[in-house]
C-alpha cells in the first residue's frame, strides 16, 4: 500500500517571542546583564537630553545686548541666543546686501520648484527632468546669484535656464493629463500623425518660440552685481557642496569606466588623476589653488577665489566618487557583462542600461555617504578666508558686542548641519527601499 | 532533422587553436552545423566544451583557425563581433538575467536598443517568445522573483527575441534543482523541433537521445570524436569515451 504525505499544518509563533511585549523581552529585558543595561542607558539618556533641554531652552536668555548682560543673568548655566539671532542672517546669508537676499531665496526656491515634478505622480520622463536640472538650472541661479551686467551670451545661457523650468513644468502637467510629453503632445496636436519632418518641425518651432520669449523676459532683468566676496554662510556652503556633489558623480562615473577601460593610455590618466587626488589631503589642494594655481596663469588673468575653491572640491570629490563608483562595478558578475555581450549590446549600452544602475544601486549608500562627507569638507574653505557656515559662527564670538560667545552659534551650526545631513541619509535610505521593493528576494 | 548534406552550413569552423595564456585550450578543431541541426557536445569537465562554443558568439578570441557563422567569417580580435553575436543567441549555466529589469524588460532590452525594433513591436514578440516557453504570465515580475527553472526559460526567450540563427546553450540544466531540470529541457526539445539550429554543451544524455544529430565528446581540448546519438552510446570507438559514458550514465 502507498503512503499518503500529509504536509503539517502551520501553527502560530509563541506568543510572548513576537509583538511587542515579545520585542521588549527579547531586546530590553532578556536577563540581569541586559536589563541593567537597559536601565543605565535610560538613564543616561534621560541625564543628557535633561542637561541640554536646561541649557538650550529653560535657563537660556532670549533677550539681551550683549554676552556680558548673559552673564550677569545667568552665568554659565543657560545658552545666550540674542548673539546668534543677531547674527543670524549673516550665518546664513553671510554678506550679501540685505536688500537682495531675496534673490538667493528666489534661487534655492527656483531649485525646489524645478524638483517637485521628480515626485509628482504621472510623470514619466523624471531622467530627463533630473539631467535638466545640471544642465539649466545653474544658468539662471547663477545669474540670480551675481547678477550684474550681461552680455548677448549670458543673456541666452539665463534664457536657457528659464526656458528649462518652464519646460519641466510643462511637460510634467502635460504628462499628468494626457501622458505624451509637452513636445510629442504639440506635434500630435499641429502636425499630421504620420508626417515625421512635420512633426519635428512644430517640436523646434515650439522650442525656438520659447526660447525666444525667455530671450525676452530676461533681458528685461536687471539685477545689480553682488560679487562673491560678499557671498558667505549656509548659502556659500550649499553652493560649495552643491556644486561640488552634482559635478563629482557624472565626473567619478566617467573616471571609474576610464580606470577600467582596455585602452591604456585612458586607463593611465584616469588613474594619474584618482590617486594624485585622492592621496592629498582636501586641505592641502584648496591651498594649492588658491595659493600656487595664479603663479601658473598668465599674468593679468584673474580667476575668482570662490571659484577656484569649488573646482578644487569638485576634482577632490570626483576623485573619490570614482573609487566608490568602481567598487559597484566590480560587485556586478562577470555573467551580467557575458550576458550584454552575447546579445549583441555594446559597450555604453551594456554600460548604461546594464551595468550602471545595479553598481549605483548597490553603491547609494557609500555615495550618500560621500555626499554627506562633502557637505561637512565644505567647512575648510574657510581655510583660504571665505566664509562659509562654520566660519560665520565663528566670526560670531569675535563681535565685540558677542565677545566670547561660541558655544551657541556652533550650537546651531550642529543643528543645521545635522537637518541637512539626516535628511540626506533619510532620503537615501527612501531611495533604496524604492529601488529594491520587489526586485530582491 | 537527420544530416541533410544540402542544408546551409551555420557554423563552420576549421582548425580552430586558443590560448589561454600558455594553456592550449582547443587544439585543431573542426566541426560543422547545418542549418536545422542539434549538436549536443559532451565531455570531462575542461575539455574545452563552453571555450568552443564561447569562441563562437567571441565571448572568447581565438588565435588560430576560421569560424564562419552563418556565412561570415569571424575575425580575430572580435572586430565584427557585434554583428557575429547577433546571429548567435546564448544561454548561460547561470541564467544570467538582468535583476534590475523585468522579466519583458529583459526581452526587449537589445531589439529596442540593439536593434531599433520599435517598442510596442519589441513587446509583441517577447511575449510571444515568452508564451513559447510558458512564462507570459510572469512577464511584470523580475527574474529573482522567479524559480531557476522559470528564469532559464526566460533566458532562452531573452536570447530567442533577438532572433538568432543559432542556439548555444552553456550547460543550462546544470544550476538547476533536479525537479526544474524537466522543464527547461522540454523548452529545448520544443525548440529543436521547430526546426532551430543547435549546439548544447550538456551532460542531459536522455535529451541528447531525444532530439541531438550529433553527439561530440571532447577531452581536453580536442574532439575524440564525433557520431549520431544511436551509434555514440551504443557503439562509442574510443576507450576515453567508454569511460566517460560508464561515469556518466
Amino acid at each position: 500500500m502507498t503512503l499518503v504525505f500529509e504536509p503539517k499544518a502551520n501553527r502560530p509563533a509563541p506568543t510572548n517571542t513576537v509583538g511587542f511585549v515579545g520585542w521588549l523581552r527579547q531586546n530590553l529585558f532578556k536577563d540581569i546583564p541586559n536589563t541593567l543595561m537597559t536601565i543605565l542607558g535610560l538613564y543616561l539618556t534621560i541625564t543628557v537630553v535633561g542637561w541640554v533641554l536646561n541649557w538650550a531652552l529653560f535657563n537660556a536668555v532670549w533677550d539681551a545686548s550683549s554676552r556680558r548682560e548673559c552673564l550677569d543673568l545667568v552665568g554659565r548655566s543657560g545658552a545666550c541666543w540674542p548673539g546668534v539671532v543677531e547674527w543670524l542672517p549673516n550665518m546664513i546669508y553671510g554678506l550679501y546686501p540685505k536688500d537682495q537676499v531675496w534673490r538667493i531665496n528666489l534661487g534655492f526656491l527656483a531649485l525646489i520648484v524645478w524638483l517637485v515634478p521628480l515626485w509628482m505622480g504621472g510623470v514619466k520622463s523624471k531622467v530627463a527632468i533630473g539631467l535638466s536640472v545640471v544642465a539649466f538650472y545653474p544658468f539662471l541661479a547663477s545669474y540670480f546669484f551675481l547678477g550684474g551686467d550681461k552680455g548677448p551670451i549670458w543673456t541666452a545661457l539665463v534664457a536657457l535656464g528659464l526656458w528649462g523650468l518652464v519646460w519641466v513644468w510643462s511637460t510634467a502637467l502635460c504628462e499628468r493629463r494626457t501622458g505624451l510629453s509637452i513636445g510629442t503632445w504639440l506635434a500630435q496636436r499641429f502636425a499630421d500623425a504620420d508626417n515625421d519632418i512635420a512633426q519635428k518641425r512644430v517640436r523646434q518651432a515650439a522650442a525656438l518660440l520659447l526660447f525666444v520669449v525667455c530671450v525676452g523676459l530676461v533681458s528685461q532683468w536687471s539685477l545689480s552685481e553682488v560679487r562673491t566676496q560678499f557671498w558667505g554662510g549656509l548659502f556659500l556652503t550649499l553652493v560649495i557642496s552643491g556644486i561640488g556633489i552634482t559635478f563629482s558623480l557624472p565626473a567619478g562615473i566617467l573616471l571609474a569606466l576610464g580606470r577600467r577601460s582596455d585602452m591604456p593610455a585612458i586607463a593611465m590618466l584616469s588613474t594619474l588623476f584618482i590617486e594624485l587626488f585622492r592621496s592629498v589631503p582636501l586641505i592641502t589642494i584648496l591651498f594649492m589653488f588658491n595659493t600656487m594655481l595664479p603663479l601658473f596663469m598668465p599674468a593679468g588673468t584673474e580667476v575668482n577665489q570662490l571659484l577656484r575653491a569649488i573646482v578644487a572640491v569638485c576634482l577632490f570629490a570626483a576623485a573619490y566618487m570614482a573609487e566608490i563608483v568602481r567598487g559597484g562595478l566590480q560587485a556586478i558578475p562577470k555573467g551580467q557583462y557575458e550576458a550584454a555581450s552575447a546579445l549583441g549590446l555594446g559597450f555604453w549600452q551594456t554600460t548604461t542600461q546594464v551595468v550602471m544602475p545595479q553598481a549605483l544601486k548597490i553603491m547609494i549608500p557609500t555615495i550618500v555617504g560621500n555626499f554627506i562627507g562633502l557637505f561637512k569638507d565644505t567647512t575648510l574653505v574657510s581655510i583660504i578666508g571665505l566664509f562659509d557656515l562654520m566660519n560665520m559662527a565663528r566670526a560670531v564670538g569675535e563681535d565685540s558686542d558677542w565677545l566670547g560667545l561660541f558655544i551657541e552659534p556652533f550650537f546651531v551650526v550642529s543643528l543645521i548641519y545635522f537637518v541637512f545631513c539626516f535628511a540626506m541619509s533619510s532620503y537615501s535610505i527612501g531611495l533604496e527601499r524604492k529601488l529594491s521593493a520587489g526586485r530582491d528576494r | 532533422m537527420s544530416g541533410n548534406n544540402k542544408a546551409r552550413k551555420v557554423i563552420e569552423i576549421n582548425g580552430l587553436n586558443k590560448w589561454f595564456g600558455q594553456f592550449h585550450v582547443l587544439k585543431d578543431i573542426n566541426l560543422t552545423v547545418r542549418e536545422r541541426e542539434i549538436y549536443v557536445v559532451c565531455g570531462p569537465s575542461g575539455s574545452g566544451k563552453s571555450t568552443l562554443i564561447r569562441c563562437i558568439n567571441q565571448l572568447e578570441h581565438h588565435q588560430e583557425g576560421d569560424i564562419l557563422v552563418d556565412g561570415v567569417e569571424v575575425e580575430k580580435g572580435g572586430k565584427n563581433q557585434t554583428l557575429i553575436r547577433r546571429k548567435t543567441g546564448m544561454v548561460f549555466q547561470q541564467f544570467n538575467l538582468f535583476p534590475h529589469l523585468t522579466v519583458l524588460e529583459n526581452c526587449t532590452l537589445t531589439p529596442t536598443l540593439g536593434l531599433q525594433t520599435p517598442k510596442k513591436d519589441a513587446e509583441e514578440l517577447a511575449m510571444k517568445h515568452l508564451n513559447r516557453v510558458g512564462i507570459a504570465d510572469q512577464a511584470l515580475k523580475y527574474p529573482l522573483q522567479l524559480s531557476g527553472g522559470q528564469q532559464q526559460r526566460v533566458a532562452i526567450a531573452r536570447s530567442l527575441c533577438t532572433q538568432p540563427k543559432i542556439m548555444l546553450f552553456d550547460e543550462p540544466t546544470s544550476a538547476l534543482d533536479p525537479e526544474m531540470i524537466k522543464e527547461v529541457l522540454d523548452v529545448m526539445i520544443e525548440l529543436a523541433e521547430d526546426g532551430m539550429t543547435m549546439i548544447c554543451v550538456t551532460h542531459e544524455m536522455g535529451f541528447a537521445r531525444q532530439v541531438a544529430d550529433k553527439v561530440v565528446f571532447m577531452d581536453q581540448g580536442e574532439i575524440v570524436e564525433s557520431n549520431t546519438p544511436a551509434e555514440f552510446f551504443a557503439d562509442p570507438r574510443f576507450d576515453r569515451t567508454q569511460q566517460f559514458l560508464a561515469h556518466i550514465l
